[in-house]
């Protein structure tokens, strides 16, 4: 595969929400805001970059058996020199993304994409990888939160753009929304959009 | 008989000798990094906080420094920790950290109220781990602009806020909680409830 065909393929063909079903509790948990869905759009994207190079480097040396373990610990280790990084150098955008950037570490499509691609494939393809299935990802939660905040809050992106006479949906701030947002999705990328693909 | 030798990197101790030794690795860079920028990020927490405080009484903070130590003078009394603000040589208020906990782990605030000790002038949150998009709007300013202003003594004794659904108009005694996070906005409002009366036996306040 060329690079730019690996990052089409993780980023839309096999996408880790819609496609691999992967990454749902952040996908429900953050959705809610478009400015908390694009922070841990980009982090889980550094993140995922940064620790697919990293673990196909080391991919010859790392035993088998105590894989996972390693690439926990590539990825949590990542994860809290980002974290450290905001605290010293941007204080103001650390406070901003408050407990976003510790759950990063929680999200599966990191691992997934560890153990699917960067354990056998090439240092620079491994990070295209990274880089393509954490804007996949990202892609996604704009889109759901697009929608959720428009509702629930009469915002987009923090801006008021339905103005005082919009009464907010209150459901589409809750977890529920997100699940039904999410199905929706799935529904339209998997049904309509592939039936019109295919003729 | 020859001795089949096996390589090290096939051997039962090496996955053990192979973690020992990325664990010290990054475990090294991490405890480096923390290391190099544990003072920086100290520096920034206290210039934060002693920003938020100026903040809460209407202090200017061109110098955050010069200007908390014109404004501000930290006390105890009875054990309790306080601030009191001063400008003009007027006492303006007096400022307390309180605590209590919230819905997944603690929540810190700093409240500020005037010097008769009956109204809050303006409350902050230091520090939370409510849930993200729902609890966590605790830190919105609509939110903590509410209690802005709110007398909380009646008939001598002190009172918590009503808590009423978000689109609803609120009243002196009332305070609008964030749709879907009662929890956290019920936590909010129990904490400042119970550490006022705290506060209170602590500084030997009474109202008549």
């Amino acid at each position: 595969m060329t690079k730019k065909e690996i990052f089409i393929v993780s980023a839309f063909t096999e996408n880790s929400v819609w496609k691999q079903v992967l990454g749902i509790c952040s996908a429900l948990a953050v959705t809610n805001l478009m400015k908390n869905s694009l922070v841990m759009g980009l982090g889980v994207t550094f993140t995922l970059a940064l620790s697919g190079l990293t673990i196909s480097l080391l991919r010859q040396y790392i035993p088998k058996r105590v894989r996972m373990m390693v690439q926990t610990l590539i990825i949590a280790s990542y994860v809290i020199i980002v974290d450290i990084f905001l605290k010293a150098f941007y204080p103001e955008m650390s406070k901003a993304l408050g407990p976003y950037v510790g759950l990063i570490i929680t999200n599966c499509i990191i691992m997934g994409r560890a153990e699917a691609f960067a354990g056998k494939n090439k240092p620079l393809d491994s990070m295209i990888d990274g880089i393509g299935a954490g804007l996949g990802y990202s892609l996604v939660l704009l889109l759901i939160s697009f929608f959720r905040e428009l509702f629930g809050f009469g915002s987009v992106m923090g801006f008021s753009v339905l103005g005082d006479w919009w009464y907010r949906w209150s459901i589409m701030v809750m977890a529920p929304s997100a699940f039904f947002m999410l199905a929706i999705l799935i529904w339209i990328i998997e049904g309509p959009l592939r039936a019109n693909r295919k003729k | 008989m020859g001795k089949n030798k096996i390589p090290f990197t096939e051997s039962r101790s090496y996955p053990v000798f192979f973690m020992i030794l990325i664990t010290v690795i990054f475990i090294g860079i991490l405890a480096t990094f923390h290391q190099i920028t544990r003072q920086r990020i100290e520096n920034h927490r206290i210039l934060s906080y002693k920003k938020t405080v100026l903040s809460l009484f209407d202090l200017p903070f061109t110098n955050i420094e010069a200007d908390y130590n014109d404004f501000i003078e930290e006390n105890n009394q009875n054990g309790m920790d306080y601030l009191t603000a001063r400008k003009e040589n007027q006492i303006i208020g007096y400022g307390f950290n309180i605590s209590g906990s919230g819905l997944w782990g603690s929540i810190h605030m700093i409240i500020a109220v005037t010097p008769d000790f009956q109204e809050i002038i303006k409350l902050d949150i230091l520090d939370q781990n409510e849930t993200p998009g729902l609890g966590g709007r605790i830190t919105e300013s609509w939110f903590k602009d509410q209690f802005s202003g709110k007398d909380f003594v009646e008939q001598g004794k002190i009172i918590p806020f009503k808590l009423v659904p978000e689109e609803d108009d609120i009243d002196l005694k009332e305070i609008r909680q964030i749709t879907g996070a009662s929890s956290s906005s019920k936590a909010v409002v129990k904490i400042l409830y119970l550490e006022l009366q705290n506060i209170a036996d602590k500084l030997g306040i009474k109202y008549d």
